[in-house]
C-alpha cells in the first residue's frame, strides 16, 4: 500500500494534475500582471484543456482505483466532465461581470478554478478523505466568491450564512463519518460495503430467531443507520433539499450571479455524484428508515420549492426556489434506485436529468450576469427589472425564455428529456406519490415560468441600453444550442449516459 | 481496564470544557474553554497511542487558538476598555476552573509518563509512520489539501484588502449600498 504512484496513476490522474497547473500559472499570472482578460483567457483555456484530457482519458485510460481515495471511471469523468464544461462557461459569463466593475476581480477566476477543482475531487472520490477535501475546497472557494463583489452587504450576510450553515452540515458529515468508521473500521466506501454485507445476512437471521450473535449486528446496524442519516443531513443542506434549505434564496440573493450559477450546477451536482456513489457501492438503499426520510424529504422539496416560487418577485430568489424543486425531482430518480432491477434506469435518468439541470442553471443565471453588468448596489434581478426586453433585446430574452421553458420542462429543449426521465423512473419503481407530487409541481413550475416570460413580453423602457457583451453572449448562444440541440436529438447522449450508468449499477 | 479509566477522564473533562465553552457568554471565557477542551482531546489522542497527533492538536489547535485570541485582542485595540477586561480575566472566579480541568489533565500525563508498564492502548502511531502514510496512499490527499489552503488563502487575501478599500471609499459606496 505504500508504493507511490505508478506511471499509469498519473496518467489516470492527468486531468487533475492538468487543473492543478492551470491554477499554479493563474496565479503566477495575477501576481505577475493584473489583467482581467488575460486572467479570463487563461482560465477559459486551461478549462478547455482540461476537458480534452477527460475526454482523452475516458478513451484511453482503463478505469481504475487510483490510491485508495481516488477512482478513475467514467462515472466520475462524465460528472468532472460536466462540471469543467459548466466552470467554462461561467467563466467567461464571470468575465462581463466583473469588466465593468473595476477594482481588483481576477481573484475571482482563480477561486472559481479551486473550486472547479473541489467538485472534480467530488466526483471522483471513492474514499471519505477526498470526499472531505473536496467539500471543503469546494465551500472554502465558494465562501469567497459569495462574498466576493464590491456591491454593499447583501454578498457578505449571504457568505456569513453560508458559512455557518455549511460549517454546521460539515460537522453533520464528519460526525456520520465518525458513526460509519466506528461500525466498519474504514473509511473506503469499496471496504465499507464490504462491512456493510454481513449484517443483512445476518439480518436475514433476525427472524429466524438467532438472538445472540444478532445483538451485535443490530447495534452495528443502528450504528450505520445514524451515521447515514447524519451524512445524509449534512449533504442535504448542501443541496438545499427542504427541510435544510434555509439559507438557498438568501445566499442566492446576496451571492453575484457567476458564483449562484457555479453554486447551483457544480456545488450540487458534484456533491450529488458522491452521494450517488456512496450509496449505491455501500448499498445504503437496504435501510427502509432511510428510504422513508428521503421519501419525505424529495415530496416536501418538490411541493415547498414550487409553492414558495410562486410568491417571488425577484428572479434569483425564483431560482433559488425552482432548484429547491429540481433537486426534489432528482431525489426522485435517486429513490427509485433502491429496487436493484429499476437502478441502472434511475441512474441513467438522474444523470440525464443533472445534464438538463446544469444546462438551464448555466443559461438561466447566464442572463442574470449579462443584465447586471454595471456596478451597483445589488445585481439586476427584480421582476420588474425585465419588462420590456422581448421588445429591446429580443435576443437575450429568447435565451432566457428558453431556459424558463426547458425548466418548465417544456419538449424540444433538455428540461423535457430531463423531466420525463424522471417521470419514467417513477412509474417503472412505481413511487406513485412522489410522481403525483413531479406532476403537481410541474404544473406550478409552469406558471411562475410563464410569468417571467409575461413580464418580459411587456412594453417598456426599463430594458433599454442593456448591452450584450462577445463572451458572454457567445456562451449564452453556445448553451441555448446545447439546450435545444440535445432536446431535439437526444439519442447520443442517452446511449453514452446508458452505457455509464450500466458500469456503476 | 485502567486505560479506559484514562480515557474517559480526559473525555469527561473534554466534554465538560466543550459544554461550558459553547455557553459562555464572555468571548475570552469560551476561548480559554476551548483551549482546555482541545487539550482534553490531545490527551485523550495520547491515550489512544497516538503522541504525535496529540503533539500536532496541542502545537496548532491549542496554540493557534491562542495566538488568534491574541490577535483579536490587539487588533480591536479596545484601550481602556481592554486593560477593564484584562483585569476581569485575572480574577481568580475567572480562571480557577479551566485551571483546575487542566490540572486533571497534567495529572493524568504524569501519571501516564510516571507509570512503568504500558499503559497505552491499541498501536502506537509514530511520526514516522505518519510521515510514511502522508507520502504513500495519502499523497493526494496531501496535494488536494495544499489547493484547500491556497483557496483560503486568496479569500483571505482578497476580502482582508476589500475591506481596508470600502472603508476608504465608504462615503462614494455606501450611499449606493443602502437602498
Amino acid at each position: 500500500m505504500t508504493t507511490g504512484l505508478t506511471g499509469t496513476d498519473l496518467l489516470a490522474l492527468s486531468p487533475f494534475i492538468t487543473l492543478t497547473g492551470v491554477i499554479l500559472v493563474l496565479m503566477m499570472a495575477i501576481a505577475f500582471a493584473r489583467h482581467l482578460g488575460l486572467t479570463c483567457l487563461i482560465a477559459a483555456l486551461g478549462l478547455l484543456v482540461t476537458l480534452a484530457n477527460i475526454l482523452w482519458v475516458a478513451i484511453f485510460v482503463d478505469p481504475q482505483l487510483v490510491t485508495p481515495l481516488i477512482i478513475v471511471d467514467p462515472y466520475a469523468l462524465l460528472f468532472s466532465g460536466l462540471i469543467v464544461i459548466a466552470s467554462f462557461f461561467i467563466c467567461l459569463l464571470a468575465y462581463n461581470y466583473h469588466q465593468q466593475r473595476g477594482g481588483h476581480q481576477e481573484e475571482f477566476t482563480l477561486l472559481l478554478l479551486l473550486a472547479t477543482l473541489g467538485g472534480v475531487t467530488l466526483a471522483h472520490s471513492a474514499h471519505f478523505g477526498s470526499f472531505i477535501l473536496g467539500l471543503e475546497l469546494l465551500g472554502i472557494s465558494l465562501y469567497a466568491m459569495i462574498s466576493y463583489p464590491t456591491q454593499g452587504l447583501l454578498s457578505l450576510e449571504a457568505a456569513l450564512k453560508y458559512l455557518i450553515l455549511s460549517g454546521v452540515s460539515s460537522a453533520f458529515i464528519l460526525f456520520g463519518i465518525a458513526f460509519l468508521f466506528a461500525t466498519t473500521g474504514t473509511l473506503s466506501f469499496a471496504e465499507m460495503a464490504d462491512a456493510n454485507i454481513n449484517p443483512t445476512a445476518v439480518q436475514g437471521g433476525v427472524q429466524g430467531g438467532v438472538q445472540g450473535s444478532v445483538q451485535g449486528s443490530e447495534s452495528l446496524r443502528l450504528y450505520m443507520l445514524i451515521g447515514g442519516s447524519m451524512i445524509l443531513a449534512g449533504v442535504g443542506f448542501k443541496l438545499s433539499l427542504v427541510p435544510f434549505h434555509m439559507w438557498t434564496p438568501d445566499v442566492y440573493e446576496g451571492a453575484p450571479a457567476p458564483t449562484t450559477a457555479f453554486l447551483a450546477t457544480v456545488s450540487k451536482g458534484g456533491i450529488f455524484a458522491v452521494l450517488l456513489r456512496f450509496f449505491v457501492s455501500v448499498d445504503g438503499y437496504q435501510y427502509q428508515t432511510i428510504l422513508d426520510g428521503l421519501f419525505w424529504v424529495a415530496l416536501l422539496s418538490i411541493f415547498l420549492g414550487n409553492l414558495l416560487a410562486v410568491m417571488q418577485s425577484n428572479i434569483k430568489r425564483l431560482l433559488a426556489y425552482s432548484s429547491i424543486a429540481h433537486l426534489g425531482y432528482l431525489m426522485v430518480a435517486f429513490l427509485a434506485a433502491a429496487e436493484i432491477g429499476g437502478r441502472q434506469l434511475a441512474i441513467e435518468a438522474s444523470l440525464v436529468f443533472l445534464i438538463a439541470y446544469f444546462t438551464t442553471t448555466v443559461g438561466a443565471f447566464g442572463v442574470v450576469c449579462i443584465m447586471s453588468r454595471k456596478l451597483a448596489a445589488r445585481d439586476t434581478d427584480q421582476l420588474p427589472d425585465y419588462e420590456g426586453l422581448f421588445w429591446n433585446r429580443p435576443l437575450l430574452a429568447a435565451f432566457f425564455a428558453a431556459m424558463l421553458l426547458s425548466l418548465a420542462g417544456i419538449p424540444l429543449t433538455l428540461g423535457f428529456i430531463g423531466k420525463f426521465y424522471i417521470f419514467a423512473v417513477a412509474v417503472d419503481s412505481e413511487l406513485w406519490a412522489l410522481l403525483v407530487a413531479v406532476i403537481i409541481g410541474s404544473a406550478i413550475g409552469l406558471f411562475y415560468y410563464l410569468r417571467v416570460i409575461f413580464t418580459m413580453t411587456k412594453r417598456s423602457s426599463v430594458t433599454e441600453g442593456i448591452a450584450i457583451p462577445k463572451a458572454g453572449g457567445w456562451s449564452l448562444v453556445a448553451v441555448t444550442l446545447i439546450l435545444i440541440g440535445l432536446g431535439v436529438y437526444p439519442a447520443p447522449v442517452i446511449e453514452w449516459v446508458s452505457a455509464i450508468a450500466r458500469t456503476i449499477s | 481496564m485502567l486505560e479506559y479509566g484514562l480515557f474517559y477522564i480526559a473525555a469527561t473533562v473534554a466534554l465538560i470544557s466543550s459544554l461550558l465553552a459553547i455557553t459562555r457568554y464572555n468571548v475570552s471565557h469560551a476561548l480559554i474553554y476551548l483551549i482546555v477542551s482541545l487539550l482534553a482531546s490531545a490527551v485523550i489522542f495520547y491515550v489512544l497511542g497516538a503522541p504525535f497527533a496529540a503533539a500536532l492538536e496541542v502545537l496548532i489547535y491549542a496554540g493557534a487558538i491562542m495566538v488568534l485570541f491574541v490577535f483579536v485582542i490587539m487588533m480591536l485595540n479596545l484601550g481602556a476598555t481592554g486593560d477593564v477586561q484584562a483585569h476581569l480575566l485575572l480574577r481568580p472566579r475567572m480562571w480557577l476552573f479551566p485551571a483546575l480541568l487542566c490540572l486533571v489533565l497534567f495529572a493524568e500525563i504524569v501519571y501516564v509518563l510516571l507509570s512503568s508498564e504500558r499503559l497505552l492502548s491499541g498501536m502506537v502511531v509514530t511520526p514516522k509512520t505518519v510521515g510514511i502514510a502522508l507520502f504513500g496512499p495519502w499523497v493526494l490527499a496531501v496535494e488536494i489539501a495544499s489547493m484547500l489552503l491556497l483557496a483560503g488563502l486568496v479569500g483571505a487575501y482578497h476580502l482582508g484588502r476589500r475591506y481596508l478599500k470600502d472603508s476608504r471609499e465608504g462615503a462614494t459606496s455606501s450611499p449606493e449600498a443602502a437602498p
